[in-house]
């Protein structure tokens, strides 16, 4: 294995003959290693969920910031070298705002899932006019949740620059048992309490640690309410319905 | 005796060199929104000084099924924001898989026109169309974005003459309804076709930069009936999409003098 990678894991955008790019696939790796985050989509709004490893009694959980604000009617939570993911949500936020300052409406969530994507594969090149270079591709992975004129939807990026549309997803750590229970457990008439709980459900499945109010972040999107995230008042009532 | 500051060799007089960017092409642009519907004109005349350059040159330009730009001022400004403006629709389409809705195109223009807020396009701007409610919208523009929805707006050589007109017949100003009545707030398409023509055959007689020729689109929303625009002669649909929204153009001689 070292012998056919060696030649060609080094420069970012160069392919190796079998037709692979490895940064980008190690890159995808580095998402493995991240906690697991869950995303669920019902009729009545997208739930996403995330688990906040606590790996010190002296650190503060509510430090820890895993899902993150768009625009209003769009949430994106992380998983895998979340500094990354800042760079990407800044590119989002300034989609979004130049969307609305130029055409005075919301952007659908498909245009921004795609925006993130175009940045993602900008590596090895320079963003704009700047000197400065992308050397390397983002180890992260998005779910992004919205509602727009098509209803509630939920898209998933990666490293690759890739966006899907999901019903419900897992990234991270643990998702692939928790992809699994997902695909059991989703029914297309969910409420949003139900794919609260669910979400909540799938976490403490993969999570090590016992799950509270503390080391998982709740939030959703709603037509009537938008983006939100659940303070742990409304956190713990879900917890206790688990 | 030679003045004391008489201009000679080694101090010439002060000069200056101007060139002007922009001329005035004349003609007048109008448009009226009713509750399903909305008509949006401008005559054919382009004009510079007391010469006719051309006696058909359109003014008002179909965008979608739903929306039509009038300009009115620089036709060479005029044609060259309306091609920028089809073009950012197309990427627009392409970029989100949709159509722009009126209310889009109307904030895209400002955005646009202020974005030469240093070198203007010599343009007043009149969009009229159908809102995604399914309302007729009419929006006028200044040369550099300012922009409002309004019922009815002219602009142009003729607005001077125009507007009073529409602000009486249209907003019903200075009129006090009969006891017991009040004020309809939309007119019907029929009676709204009369106006425009009416404006514009007067603002002919008044005015000698306009006339030639005459071109009413009408945009008809999603469901409603013809109300006798099948029976106007010389009518062309120009409907492209099965969206449901509907687009006509009715063309009119004015007089060439």
């Amino acid at each position: 294995m070292f012998l056919t990678r060696s030649e060609y894991d080094r420069g970012v955008n160069t392919f190796s003959p079998e037709g692979r790019l490895f940064q980008v696939e190690y890159a995808m790796e580095a998402i493995k290693l991240g906690s697991t985050t869950v995303g669920i989509r019902t009729p009545n709004g997208v739930v996403l969920a995330v688990e906040k490893r606590v790996h010190s009694p002296l650190l503060e959980s509510s430090s820890i910031e895993k899902i993150m604000e768009i625009d209003s009617h769009l949430g994106c939570a992380m998983s895998g070298l979340t500094a990354d993911a800042r760079t990407m949500i800044d590119h989002a936020r300034v989609t979004a705002q130049n969307h609305s300052f130029t055409y005075d409406e919301k952007i659908k969530v498909e245009s921004v899932a795609q925006a993130v994507c175009d940045l993602a594969l900008r590596f090895g090149e320079s963003v704009h006019d700047e000197e400065a270079m992308m050397s390397r591709p983002f180890g992260v992975a998005l779910l992004i949740a919205g509602i727009d004129e098509l209803g509630p939807q939920l898209y998933h990026t990666d490293p690759s620059g890739t966006n899907i549309r999901y019903d419900a997803k897992a990234i991270g750590s643990g998702s692939e048992a928790a992809q699994s229970e997902l695909q059991d457990k989703w029914h297309k008439q969910m409420t949003l309490e139900e794919a609260q709980i669910l979400t909540l459900r799938v976490l403490k499945q993969v999570m090590e640690e016992k799950l509270d109010q503390h080391n998982v972040q709740v939030a959703q999107v709603t037509a009537e309410k938008g983006f939100e995230i659940l303070d742990e008042t409304s956190l713990k009532n879900v917890i206790e319905l688990m | 005796m030679q003045h004391a500051f008489a201009p000679s060799a080694s101090h010439p007089q002060p000069q200056q060199r101007q060139f002007n960017p922009y001329s005035e092409n004349g003609g007048t642009i109008l448009a009226i929104a009713g509750a399903n519907f909305s008509v949006i004109a401008g005559d054919t005349r382009q004009s510079e000084g007391y010469s006719i350059q051309t006696r058909y040159a359109p003014k008002v330009f179909r965008l979608t099924d739903k929306a039509v730009l009038a300009t009115n001022g620089f036709a060479a400004d005029g044609n060259m924001f309306v091609k920028k403006v089809r073009q950012r629709l197309e990427w627009y389409r392409h970029a989100h898989a949709k159509d722009m809705s009126l209310r889009a195109i109307a904030r895209l223009i400002q955005t646009m026109l202020y974005a030469r807020r240093f070198f203007p396009y010599y343009v007043y701007n009149i969009l009229g169309g159908i809102e995604e409610d399914g309302s007729g919208a009419v929006y006028s523009f200044d040369p550099v974005g300012s922009y409002e929805r309004e019922a009815c707006r002219a602009a142009g050589a003729a607005q001077s003459l125009v507007q009073p007109f529409l602000d009486n017949q249209i907003y019903f100003k200075n009129q006090t309804p009969a006891p017991g009545t009040s004020h309809p707030a939309h007119l019907p398409l029929n009676h709204v076709l009369s106006l425009v023509i009416d404006s514009f055959t007067s603002a002919t007689e008044r005015h000698i930069e306009v006339g030639d020729g005459l071109e009413m689109y009408v945009v008809l929303a999603k469901g409603t009936p013809l109300q006798g625009l099948d029976a106007i002669q010389g009518i062309t649909e120009m409907t492209a999409t099965d969206d449901g929204e509907r687009m006509f153009i009715i063309r009119r001689n004015l007089k060439r003098d």
